[in-house]
């Protein structure tokens, strides 16, 4: 893992001496989140018979894909100490030139797919090059670019996407193998690679250099622009494939696919055990947390209650989950007088 | 900075210039005088609210308005602050007349009767305002709530566990549709609400919402759907689960597969109704035939009938217009959640299928004249006006008879 600690660090300016035995924070973090997901699952029983089964596991793990997937890249930015705002725009942007470009019956057209996200990652690197370039606060630069990308969707579309699901995504989306839909073994490869990526190969560790102490980083050879921009691209990148899982899901596109996806997607990334400040955080943790907010998605929906109280509930779970798992509270609560 | 004295003079010569300009600009305006009319929507980027402003302006662009008319279209965003500042700009502006879907029935009250007094023509379509001297033209008031209720419990024999997938929460309209259910359901001991979520009229959302639903209560029997029902359908059968009697709003995805013998098989059932974009086009000519002359109605609430297409009544197009009775599109020439209704063969003959998707103009057409009676609605407060008394029959059903008594 990262020899940076987390961002507690910056501001107490000791040295990461909060690990122990080997286990690092951020680990007892994903675990206590996956284990919340378990208890949830299994004490949903009693708020109706049929849930805690199989089959809401597997409910829970396919909407919980789009999740994972878009707060990969959104952990990646958080981690360098950014935000990015743009995330539902690029969904959307990704939804509606799949389903718009190759369509049902254009199955010969599947080298566009790598094309649209190529196209997202260019969005991203707009993002990364007003970020670092031009100096821009990352929540207006991403802010502004969702801005000006739905807009472009909205004269482009007429308002009215059109197409359908391309064939290879609807295999994704769609069929089973051994009773397991086939999108959770490809999240599955996704989690092992975006893990791999984020904490065994230098490019992560530079994200985590970055995030930690730009200076430093850069006192140490790192190319902090590039690296950040890195980060934005990445996210983009998954943003737009999000937008591609879920016309094959929904067969189609719509201009407001990607809205549910911004505030979740930092939730979960915060909720795994990162920093909002960056420079810490493990893509583990944040799959907890994105399968965590889900399950109680479903949970809540089985409740009886009043739209209002289900949100009042979700809401206070989260806040709840997120003061027991900060990182920064602990910190806080040894060093009473310091913030 | 050395002096201010060239900044004085280039900006006094924008002036003069701006002032010829506004002049030469006015002298045309006067020699040929066109209805300056706006189109106010609250936000768009769903397909309902792009064909509903697409249908207008096809119509604005097809002869003889193409030369009488300039439109111009204002998207204020989903507050009601901007929508006021919106109609402000538009009554300063000179606007002869607002076509408008509100975002709320009270909220723009105020700036509504200011324009009336300057003698603008406030049009309202699907979304109505309780300003009485506003035209609201809705198919609100024609009970989409209560007659689907009546066929779904209808099509489950009087029991059964069921979904209600609501439209957005706080909504006037959403509660309209869903006390107008409820007055049915709760006459049936049988039937049993076990999930109701808000799905924001929308297909993804209510696949996703239907999907959690599921999980918790895998023995539903029926589900009862505002806009965005193709997705219960999806959700059912990503689940595996048999379907079930469903009914839902006007989406060509709903319509294709009620009429599909596969999915009937498997146990679809229901009706497509609920709202029309035409409505837009309704309240658009209404209003160019009273500022033309050719009418004379007082402001009043005006009903656009409700849709209503049983399985059995399900009749592909082979054109681009609803054309022999015709009320669906062939899967592939429009997206599942295109919204089938905007199209009326006897209110709105001139429209085809690029003016809904692109607000194209049909070639040929030219705009005919609506039938001499409009429909009154009924007074719903709250909705259509304030202080005023709902008829006793409110819910009553006007489209299906009860074939199960409670």
């Amino acid at each position: 893992m990262s020899a940076q600690g987390n961002g507690a660090v910056r501001f107490d300016g000791a040295a990461d001496n909060r690990r122990s035995g080997g286990v690092s924070k951020e680990t007892i973090n994903a675990i206590v989140v996956f284990a919340l997901s378990i208890v949830l699952i299994l004490g949903s029983r009693f708020v109706s018979p049929a849930l805690g089964s199989w089959s809401q596991v597997l409910t829970v793990l396919t909407l919980a894909s789009f999740l994972i997937v878009v707060s990969f890249g959104q952990g990646l930015v958080v981690m360098i100490g950014g935000l990015d705002l743009s995330i539902p725009a690029v969904i959307t942007l990704g939804g509606v030139l799949t389903a718009g470009w190759v369509g049902a019956g254009n199955a010969g057209a599947w080298y566009l797919l790598p094309a649209i996200l190529a196209l997202c990652g260019l969005v991203g690197a707009f993002n990364g090059f007003g970020v670092t370039v031009l100096r821009i606060p990352p929540f207006i630069m991403t802010m502004a670019t969702s801005i000006i990308l739905a807009s472009a969707a909205l004269g482009y579309t007429s308002g009215t996407p059109r197409g359908a699901s391309p064939e290879a995504l609807t295999v994704l989306m769609k069929t089973s193998w051994l009773g397991v839909p086939a999108v959770v073994f490809f999240v599955v490869l996704f989690v092992l690679a975006g893990w791999a990526l984020q904490s065994r190969t230098v490019f992560g560790r530079r994200l985590y250099a970055v995030g930690a102490n730009p200076d430093a980083a850069r006192v140490a050879g790192v190319s902090v622009g590039a690296a950040s921009t890195l980060a934005y691209v990445a996210s983009a990148v998954c943003a737009g494939f999000v937008g591609m899982m879920l016309v094959g899901y929904a067969n189609g596109a719509t201009l407001r696919m990607g809205d549910s996806y911004m505030l979740p997607s930092i939730a979960a990334v915060v909720i795994g055990g990162s920093s909002i400040l960056g420079g810490s955080g493990s893509f583990v943790g944040t799959v907890g947390g994105a399968i965590l907010l889900t399950t109680l998605g479903t949970v809540i929906a089985a409740i009886g209650l009043e739209q209002g109280w289900r949100t009042v509930i979700e809401g206070g779970i989260i806040v709840a989950a997120l003061f027991f798992l900060r990182e920064e509270l602990f910190a806080r609560l040894r060093r009473p007088g310091r913030s | 900075m050395k002096s201010w004295k060239p900044v004085a003079k280039a900006a006094a010569l924008c002036t003069a210039a701006m002032l010829t300009l506004a002049t030469l600009v006015g002298a045309a305006d006067a020699q040929d005088k066109k209805f300056k009319i706006y189109l106010s929507l609250s936000y768009s980027g769903n397909a309902w609210q792009s064909e509903a402003a697409n249908i207008v302006k096809a119509l604005a662009a097809t002869p003889p308005y193409d030369q009488t008319v300039e439109l111009t279209e204002v998207i204020s965003g989903t507050d009601p602050q901007a929508q006021i500042s919106a109609y402000e700009s538009m009554i300063d502006a000179g606007a002869d007349g607002i076509i408008t879907f509100p975002i709320s029935s009270t909220a723009l009250n105020r700036v509504i009767k200011r324009g009336c007094k300057e003698g603008v023509l406030f049009f309202t379509y699907d979304a109505t305002v309780t300003e009485p001297c506003a035209y609201n033209v809705s198919y609100i008031t024609s009970g989409f709530g209560e007659n689907t209720a009546q066929a779904l419990v209808n099509e489950l024999g009087g029991k059964g566990k069921i979904f209600l997938s609501r439209g957005v929460p706080g909504n006037s309209v959403d509660k309209r549709h869903t006390d107008g259910a409820m007055h049915i359901f709760k006459q049936y001991p049988g039937i049993e609400v076990v999930a109701e979520y808000y799905s924001y009229w929308d297909d993804r959302t209510t696949q996703q919402e239907t999907a959690k639903a599921l999980a918790a209560h895998p023995d539903v029997n029926g589900i009862w759907a505002q806009a965005g029902e193709y997705g219960a359908i999806q959700a059912l059968i990503d689940a595996g689960h048999a379907l079930v009697p469903i009914t839902g709003e006007n989406s060509n995805g709903l319509r294709l597969a009620l009429a599909n013998p596969d999915m009937q098989a498997k146990g679809l059932k229901g009706v497509s109704a609920g709202s029309p974009p035409a409505q837009s086009g309704y309240a658009f000519k209404l209003m160019m035939e009273i500022l033309t002359g050719k009418r004379t109605l007082e402001p009043t609430n005006i009903q656009y009938a409700l849709p209503w297409v049983p399985a059995d009544k399900v009749k592909v197009c082979e054109g681009d217009r609803f054309e022999n009775g015709c009320n669906v599109f062939p899967e592939g020439k429009v997206p599942s959640s295109f919204v089938t209704e905007v199209f009326n063969p006897e209110l709105l003959p001139e429209l085809s299928l690029a003016s809904a998707l692109e607000g194209k103009p049909t070639p040929g057409a030219t705009i005919q004249p609506l039938p001499a009676d409009v429909v009154k609605a009924p007074n719903e407060p709250g909705i259509n006006c304030q202080g005023c008394e709902p008829p006793a029959d409110l819910y009553k059903l006007t489209t299906v008879e009860p074939t199960v008594s409670p």
